[in-house]
């Protein structure tokens, strides 16, 4: 896993024509709730820093990277009026609050007239001051040049390769129990988001860490299963690595199951708290609430937060669940408002809305108040399916 | 468009108090805001000092049923000893379906049931939602005797598409007016509604900026 010197976080972004975002500046904290209605682009929006990856990834690349989402027609806006560039940029800060050093990045990209994904601009700034500014003169001279990144160039990155190992860092999970169960399913995708490789990581990591951090994961899912004494990896005869817990039961010894026994929501819960100690980058999550109980969702916040104790990595979460953001230490500013309208999607604070912070002190919830701004208007209409 | 349009925040017990807000602030001439639906009468009460305080700036429609409490201006009354300017807080004689109740002609024939089984005065039963359960069992229409009427003995109050069906109810056949004759606690809604809405219109159209901003 890329690791940087000093550990970061996005504080800001901004999008032009990115998917169904028209136009978006929305500042980042280091805890982040997407919210929005079904098909608003919660997972687009969370591509963004997915594609900032790709950029630098091995096996990536600008083209690369644009190909994987089917051309820039594809990934540009369908609000957007002719064909204006995409643009992205974002700012980035030390996790623990610092100032400096401070890094910002922009790339805007077109295509030519076959098609190909052509760079318009690209911009790295340190401290406020150019390290990079793009096209250069020999771009000019040499537009092919402008098919790929500098920040994916070794040879090129050197003034900001920090920059490009924290885009590196970026670690995206959407975790499916399933195919933790049976990675047979897709062939051994290393750092599959999808969790295949879930079982080969945990084995992968030295025995002193994975120990302290399975005990980790113990006492922060005990919340959720309470009836859950102990997790360990053990090997079957054929080598391949499971996952076990022991359960106290009516038995003195209790008894081991693996992880096919584990219920999806365990399972699923035991993948998300590995990853949240896995590394130091931002972790994308989708959706954490899947199969698990609205009691144990509403711990979730509070889960993340126990296993990561000092260190505080950037968590940015897409969700529908109310009870996720019952928890009371989440801030009006840690939740991101996805509303689709004709121009696209918006892309606002829960802080922005005018009765907010007045419900807030009269007893209702940052889940309340989301769910109202993100239910369809037009849920009744259930009630009118013709049968 | 003339006059200032105003915009209603709903707060509500449930989906079918909800459908009766929006169906209100429409026939009273304003446009329904969002809706913060608290999923139960508890959750509601502990939620109302926060719409109050949000009704300082906006208008807002928190819809409460009465149930078994007794009086609806003592639960007025401990629920909020100071409303705010443009909240309108109202609690339908035990529950909403009185209100819908009240629409004889209509509600007996969404429910195909003759309309002189409809009880005359729907705010004095002790249970609207059971009654119109009980007018729904004797409905020449079989599709309303399967939507609304529960099974027995598995623990259903009401039949699995009964929430529904009434929101279809409220959506197209209601007649608030006629409605309104014969459920008193309606009329009050509806001028309490008036009120607050001509009240923040006033005050829109009384400040040169924002009354522009919103016309």
């Amino acid at each position: 896993m890329a690791k940087t010197e000093v550990p970061y976080r996005f504080s800001a972004l901004r999008l032009k024509n990115w998917k169904n975002f028209q136009s978006v500046e929305v500042e980042l904290p280091s805890r982040v709730f997407l919210v929005g209605p079904n098909a608003s682009g919660k997972s687009n929006l969370l591509d963004v820093f997915r594609f900032l990856r790709d950029l630098v990834a091995p096996g990536g690349g600008f083209q690369a990277a644009v190909e994987r989402r089917q051309g820039v027609k594809a990934l540009r806006c369908l609000a957007a009026r002719k064909d204006p560039n995409i643009e992205i940029s974002v700012r980035v800060l030390p996790t623990d609050g610092s100032a400096t050093p401070s890094w910002e990045y922009t790339l805007a990209f077109n295509q030519d007239s076959h098609r190909r994904p052509r760079i318009h601009q690209e911009l790295v700034l340190k401290d406020g001051q150019a390290q990079l500014q793009r096209p250069t003169e020999e771009d000019r001279r040499d537009p092919d040049r402008l098919s790929q990144t500098h920040i994916e160039q070794v040879t090129m990155n050197q003034p900001f390769r920090e920059l490009a190992k924290f885009f590196e860092s970026v670690h995206y999970l959407h975790l499916v129990p399933q195919l933790v169960r049976e990675p047979d399913r897709v062939s051994g995708r290393p750092r599959d988001p999808y969790g295949s490789d879930f079982l080969e990581q945990v084995a992968s990591t030295s025995e002193k860490r994975r120990t302290a951090r399975l005990k980790r994961i113990l006492s922060a899912l005990q919340v959720a299963v309470p009836q859950l004494s102990a997790i360990e990896l053990w090997r079957d005869v054929k080598g391949a690595p499971h996952l076990r817990g022991r359960y106290e039961h009516w038995r003195a010894q209790g008894a081991w199951q693996t992880e096919e026994q584990f219920s999806d929501g365990t399972l699923r819960l035991m993948g998300l708290l590995w990853a949240v100690l896995d590394g130091t980058g931002p972790l994308l999550l989708e959706e954490p609430e899947l199969s698990l109980h609205p009691e144990v969702v509403r711990y979730i916040p509070a889960m993340f937060a126990r296993v990561q104790s000092r260190k505080r990595r950037q968590i940015l979460i897409s969700t529908h669940s109310p009870e996720m953001l019952h928890d009371e230490g989440i801030g009006l500013n840690e939740v991101l408002l996805l509303t689709p309208t004709p121009e696209g999607t918006s892309v606002r604070p829960l802080a922005s809305v005018h009765e907010a912070s007045a419900l807030l002190s009269g007893g209702s919830t940052v889940g309340d108040i989301a769910m109202a701004h993100t239910r369809p208007d037009k849920a009744r209409q259930l009630a009118l399916i013709e049968p | 468009m003339n006059t200032v349009e105003v915009w209603v925040n709903i707060a509500v017990e449930g989906k079918t108090d909800e459908a009766v807000a929006c169906r209100l602030i429409r026939h009273v001439g304003a446009l329904p805001g969002k809706v913060y639906v608290a999923d139960g009468k508890e959750n509601l009460r502990k939620r109302v000092p926060g719409y109050n305080q949000a009704a300082k700036g906006q208008p807002w429609l928190v819809l409460v049923d009465l149930d078994r409490c007794s009086c609806a201006v003592a639960l007025l009354q401990k629920w909020v000893p100071q409303p705010s300017p443009y909240l309108c807080m109202r609690v339908a004689v035990r529950m909403v379906e009185a209100w819908l109740l009240a629409d004889a002609t209509n509600i007996a024939d969404f429910l195909g049931v003759p309309v002189s089984r409809v009880p005359s005065a729907p705010e004095q039963l002790s249970d609207p939602k059971q009654e119109i359960v009980a007018l729904a069992a004797q409905s020449r229409r079989r599709a309303i005797r399967e939507d609304m009427v529960p099974n027995t003995g598995i623990g259903q109050r009401v039949g699995t598409a009964y929430t529904a069906r009434l929101i279809e109810f409220i959506e197209n056949h209601w007649d608030i007016t006629q409605a309104a004759s014969h459920a008193p606690s309606l009329q009050r809604s509806i001028n309490c509604l008036t009120r607050v809405i001509q009240r923040h219109r006033f005050t829109l159209s009384g400040t040169p900026f924002s009354a522009e901003a919103s016309l």
